[in-house]
Formats: structure tokens, sequence, C-alpha cells
């Protein structure tokens, strides 16, 4: 039997409210004074801090409506480890959007991480020693 | 018995006995006090437009004149825990679901937010109606055990159950049984107290106005 | 196994950034603030491999291999699996070679060589009936082998519903007589990770906590690590909102089953069951029940067999009422009765031409 002559299709919860407030749960907009706190907290005191956006009752339509209100900023990262992860700079600086993905490509967690640079991006000294070694490897070689 | 074992016997035998109970009390009582009868009043009607006893229904739903500002917390405070019973009771998801059960009769019911908020306002009034009744010389003097007792039945399942909503104190599935076992008390002592009065004010208000229409008086 | 767990990991090409982005959505997953993310991070990175990576045996009883599965699928390849490798999982019957005498062998000589170090996991509730009878292994009942391998453990983790709270088997009316370990075992730290079967990666997050501190993971009252079953399903539900707004999905098939309506009056126990399927989610963060259109059945709540049917909802009768109809025809007739007890009175009094005192009235 073909899938569409099944007559029970799927709709969006998002797209079949537009007439009452698109789907949306009202928990979003309430994010963005959270996220203004950690930004003021961030300059005040230089603290990173993140909200964990998996473990808010956020629908769908909600977290399209925050990534779209945050915008894209001027940097984007993309990390291959295990999955692809993306890390991009809203247009406020310093607010991150932080998706991780595993290998088939479904979200594994995802945060906003209000920080000056995001944690996961620097390099460890320990893995600059290695890198080290193996520039030296290479300057080795030459000689 | 762990916690859900207590919310399987509050929603299972412990329904069982409490709507048992209950019912055995309402249909007794009712029984009781409708074949006590009355002689027959063989004088003339005195027939005053207003003197009825459904006049008499909707005019002692209505404070006096005068006696609103005299006695601002019964009144204001009676009708706000009244009327907050009756949404938190009957128009909460919830409990719609449990009437449609019991009786397959339901209803729309609120969004939990603004019954959360009335549920609110309806302890407020209770205990405002408390301490009224406390502080009153005239009103503590009119008090027995009945009237205490009586306050805790209804003011615990409402506070039960909005705590077990809130999360607060404890476990929501621990509340959540603690909420039905109060209803069952509830449903339980209702038909031997005065909370009975839920199924016989308005019955004997209709007496009492038919008798003094009959004479002539409006009340 | 020499040098830190990062070392182990880096020569199965598992770079730190994916070490550091495994322990972020960890630390997610058990609801842990991000900073504790990266304190885990580098504790584990840092945890001398070689020292930390204890034995595990894993014993089944009465149980449906479930829980075994669920952790086989806990979808590979990933670190999870990994953090499998920095284990010694010396017995586990369903994935080991060895067989008969050399399986029990294999047990005797990791609980020899670890005595009072390894970590036990159990799967599936104890018999008592029969002396035990309803279950045995090498001769031995589940009893009997539970008291003498948990006597060596360091810890012992009750994995599943049915080792946790007795589950399935305990269901009434109980014909094995079913227990669950910490009815058995008192003098051990046992941890609870029910579930029918538990989430793969809380039972790796366990592992890792015990890899990376040393012990187990801070326990709620029902003996559960607070990270995965701190909060309930439904509070941490993507269709929350619905519920609060009082939308609900009345059948399988409406509109508001196919608009993601609230699940509540279609029996989903979501409210009273506390675990981490919202927000972890299952088959590597794919879909979970409630995502998939079906309330949740409380697996991971003891006795979640007998709690009143699936398809009932929690504000509903666990039970139909028996007694409620008969006690209404005995009120009725208490009530009548009293009535011509009443009337009999009145005429009698009436005849005796009695007169009404103010004792009478004040009644």
């Amino acid at each position: 039997m073909p899938l569409d002559a099944i007559p029970i299709v799927v709709i969006n919860a998002a797209a079949k409210q537009s007439g009452d407030e698109a789907g949306l749960s009202g928990n979003a907009p309430v994010l963005l004074r959270e996220i203004a706190e950690l930004a003021r907290r961030l300059l005040a005191s230089g603290e990173s801090s993140a909200i964990d956006l998996r473990a808010l009752p956020l629908t769908p339509a909600d977290l399209d409506w925050l990534r779209e209100t945050l915008g894209q900023g001027q940097v984007a990262a993309t990390l291959e480890a295990e999955g692809e992860s993306t890390l991009s700079e809203t247009v406020c600086p310093g607010v991150w959007w932080v998706t991780h993905r595993n290998e088939t490509g479904a979200v594994v967690s995802e945060f906003i991480e209000v920080t000056y640079f995001p944690e996961l991006l620097k390099a460890h000294p320990d893995d600059v020693q290695t890198g080290l070694e193996h520039l030296d490897l290479l300057i080795s070689d030459l000689s | 018995m762990n916690d859900m074992q207590f919310l399987t016997w509050v929603r299972g035998p412990g329904l069982d006995i409490a709507v048992g109970i209950f019912l055995l009390g309402v249909f007794w009582r009712l029984f009781e006090i409708y074949s006590l009868g009355r002689k027959k009043d063989l004088s003339a009607p005195r027939s005053v437009s207003g003197a009825s006893g459904w006049h008499t229904i909707f005019r002692r739903s209505l404070p006096p004149e005068g006696m609103l500002g005299k006695s601002p917390v019964s009144y204001i405070g009676g009708y706000t825990f009244h009327i907050g019973l009756a949404i938190v009771v009957f128009l909460f998801a919830p409990h719609i679901l449990l009437i449609k059960n019991l009786t397959g009769l339901s209803w729309p019911g609120l969004p939990s937010q603004f019954v959360d908020l009335v549920a609110v306002v309806t302890l407020a009034a209770m205990v405002v109606v408390l301490v009224d009744r406390i502080n009153k010389p005239v009103k503590r003097y009119l008090s027995t055990f009945g009237d205490w007792f009586t306050w805790t039945l209804t003011f615990l399942p409402v506070l039960t159950g909005w705590m077990a909503v809130q999360h607060l104190l404890l476990p929501y599935t621990t509340m959540l049984a603690i909420h039905i076992l109060t209803v069952e008390l509830l449903l339980v002592f209702l038909p031997f107290t005065k909370l009975f009065h839920a199924f016989t004010a308005f019955g004997s208000r209709w007496y009492n106005g038919a008798v003094n229409g009959h004479k002539g008086v409006a009340v | 196994m020499q040098g830190s767990l990062i070392d182990t990991l880096a020569r199965q090409g598992i770079t730190r950034r994916a070490f550091m982005k495994y322990c972020a959505t960890l630390a997610s997953m058990m609801a842990l603030p991000p900073a504790a993310g990266r304190a885990m991070a580098e504790a584990m990175a840092a945890a001398p491999a070689a020292t930390r990576r204890p034995s595990v045996i894993w014993l089944p009883f009465q149980e449906c291999t479930g829980c075994t599965e669920s952790i086989t699928r806990s979808h590979s390849p990933t670190l999870e699996g990994l953090i499998f490798d920095a284990i010694s999982l010396d017995y586990q019957e369903t994935l080991m070679a060895a067989a008969g005498h050399q399986a029990e062998e294999a047990l005797h000589a990791a609980m020899k060589a670890n005595e009072g170090k390894y970590l036990l996991i159990v799967d599936g509730s104890i018999p008592l009936g029969l002396d035990g009878a309803y279950s045995c292994i090498a001769g031995k009942s589940n009893l009997e082998t539970l008291k003498e391998v948990a006597k060596g453990a360091a810890a012992i983790v009750a994995m599943g519903s049915c080792a946790a709270y007795g589950g399935i088997p305990k269901a009434n009316p109980n014909p094995t007589g079913a227990v669950s370990v910490s009815d058995i075992i008192k003098d051990k730290p046992i941890i609870n990770i029910p579930g029918c079967p538990p989430i793969p990666v809380v039972m790796t997050g366990v592992l890792a906590h015990f890899l990376t501190f040393g012990s187990l993971p801070e326990m709620d009252a029902k003996g559960r690590p607070k990270a995965f079953y701190g909060e309930t399903i439904h509070d941490r539900c993507y269709r929350r909102p619905f519920y609060d707004q009082g939308k609900f999905a009345k059948t399988f098939d409406d509109e508001g089953a196919r608009n993601g309506w609230c699940l509540f009056e279609l029996g989903c126990k979501g409210p009273v069951t506390y675990n981490a399927c919202a927000t972890v989610k299952w088959n590597g963060g794919t879909s979970w029940p409630v995502e998939s259109g079906h309330g949740c059945l409380g697996c991971s709540e003891p006795d979640f067999w007998d709690a009143g049917g699936f398809y009932k909802a929690l504000s509903m009768p666990a039970d139909p009422l028996k007694i409620a109809s008969a006690a209404a025809v005995a009120g009725a007739a208490a009530g009548v009765a009293i009535s011509f007890a009443n009337r009999g009175k009145k005429s009698a009094a009436k005849s005796a031409h009695e007169t009404t005192t103010l004792a009478d009235l004040e009644k």
C-alpha cells in the first residue's frame, strides 16, 4: 500500500494553529529575558552560562520563533565530531546557538550559550602539545 | 504501600467505598427529610406578590438590604468561595473527565492556569471567612465542632489539589493520592454534616418561602 | 589499559572535542547545568583508566532480556559503547561467548579477583515461591546466586523495573512470589534504574558517574538517580502547553490527536511517572512514546502493571464502582423505613395528645 493511501496525514501543530498563536506555547519570549540576564552576568563577572533548550517545554514552533528572533550573527563554526555540531553566534554578540547532532543527523542536544567564546571551540593545551609534536615531526622531515 | 499503590487504592477501592457511603447517606437523608410531611394548612392563602417559594429561593441568594455593609466578609467571602468551588470542581478538565466516566455527562472545561488562579482565590476566601469566624465573638460563640470540621473537609481537597498541580511539598503522585483521599473524606461526611445543605438549601428555602407566602409575607 | 581515559579514547580515534560534546549532551540528559558537563569531561578525561576500570558482573534473573536488548541498542557506534570498553564486563549471559561451566568459572574468577570492588548489575526480579525453584541458573536459585554474588560487590545496579521493583513478574497475582533486589539485599549500596526497559543512556550515564567519581550518583527516595528521574514525564513533555491550555486528544484518531494535543485523557501516566524519556528520547533521540502519539504507560514506576489500566486517565476510577448502586438502593430503603417509623411515632404522639416542649424543638 502506498504511504499516501493511508487516510491519516500529519498536520504540523504550528501550521495548523495559525489562527491562535501559531503553535506557540508562550514559553519562548520569557527566554529572551533570561538570556538578557545571562548576558548581563557575563559582562559583570565574565561568567559564561548556558540554557539547555531540551530541558524546557518548548514546541517546535517556539524553537523556530526563538531562532528567528535571535537571528544569525557574523560567526558560525562547524565541528565534525561523532556527527556535526554547529555553533553560531546570533545577532546579539556573545549569545551562541549550539546544536549537537549525531552521525545520523538527529539533534541530540541544543543549547543557547552566553559566552565570549564557546569552550568547545578552544584548543586544549594537551592537544596543542600533540599538534606541536606533529609540527616538529613535519619540520624534521624537511631537513 | 508505595505511592503508586496508594494512588491506585484511592482511585479504586477507596473511591468505591466513598461513593457508596455518599450515595447511601444522600438517599437515606433525602427520603427521611422529604417524607416528614406537614399537617395540611386549612387557612385561606393570602396572596401577596413576591411571596412564594420560588421568590425566596432567589431572594435569599442575595444579601438583604444593608447586610452587605454590616457583614461584608460573610457575603463576599461566602460568594467567592462558593463560586470558586463550583468552578474548580466542575470546570477543571480532569474533574470533568471523572464525572464523564461516572455519569456519562461532560462539558467543556477551562484552561488549567485559570482554574489554578480560581483555586488560590477560593483558598484565600476560605481562610478569610475562617479568620472572621474566629475573630467575631458572636460567630465564634455560635460555632460548633461541626463548623470547624466541615470547613476543614472543604478546605483540604482544594488545598491538596492545588499543591499537587503546583508540585509543592510532596511528589505529585503522593499529593494526587492525598487529594483524592481528602475528596473521599468529603464525600463520606457530606451527607451526615451541615455540608448536606448542598442538597437541602434550595428545598428548605422553597419550603420557608411557600409557608410565608401562604401567610402573605414576602421574605 | 594505561594512561588516562582520554588517551584510551584517542587511541580509538575519539577526539577531545567529540568527548566534550558527548559530556555536554550527557549533562543535558541528566538535567545538569552545562558547567557540570565540563567538570565531568575534565574529571573523566583525567581519570586514570587503568585503576578506575572496574569489573562488572551482570546477572539475569526473572526477566525478558529486554533490558539487555535496550542497552545493546545504545545507538552504536557511540561513545557509550566506548565507555563500555572502559569497563570489564566479566559476566553477561546474553553477550558472553562462554557457556556452561566456562561461564560459571568466569563468574567466580571475576568475583575472586575483584572481591569488594566489582559492580553488580542485576536485571529481572527474584522469585521466592517454591523456594525459588521458578528460576534457576547452574543449579542454584536466583536467590542463592544473588546473595552469593552481592556479598563481594562494591555496589549493585538494579537494572529495569523487575530488578528495581519486581516489575511484570510481580504483577497481581504474582504467581512466582517475585521481589526486587532491594527486598533481599540490605547491606550494599543499590541504585535502581527502572524502566521497561530503561533508557540506554541512563545506564551508561550511571556507569560514567561511577567511573568518574567512584561512587553512585545522588538518588531519590525510590533509589533512582535524581539526574534522570528527577522530574516527571509530564513536566518535561513538549505537549505540556496543551495540557495547560485544556486541549486534549479524546481518541487516538481525532483532530486533537492529529494536532499533537495532550494525551492525558487517553490514559497517559506522564504526570506520575519519573523518567527522562521526554528529554533523552529513544533510539538515538529519534522519538519517544508520547511523540509517537501514545500516552506514557508509567513503566518506570513501581507496580505500573496494576495501576488501574493503561488507557484510563489518572482522574478516572481505577476500578468500576461496584457498591455504588447497591448503596444508593440501601440508602433509599433505610430512608423509607425511617420515614415509616417517624410517621408511626407522629401518629402515636397525636393520638396521645402529647404536647411539643422546648426540648423537642432543640433536638
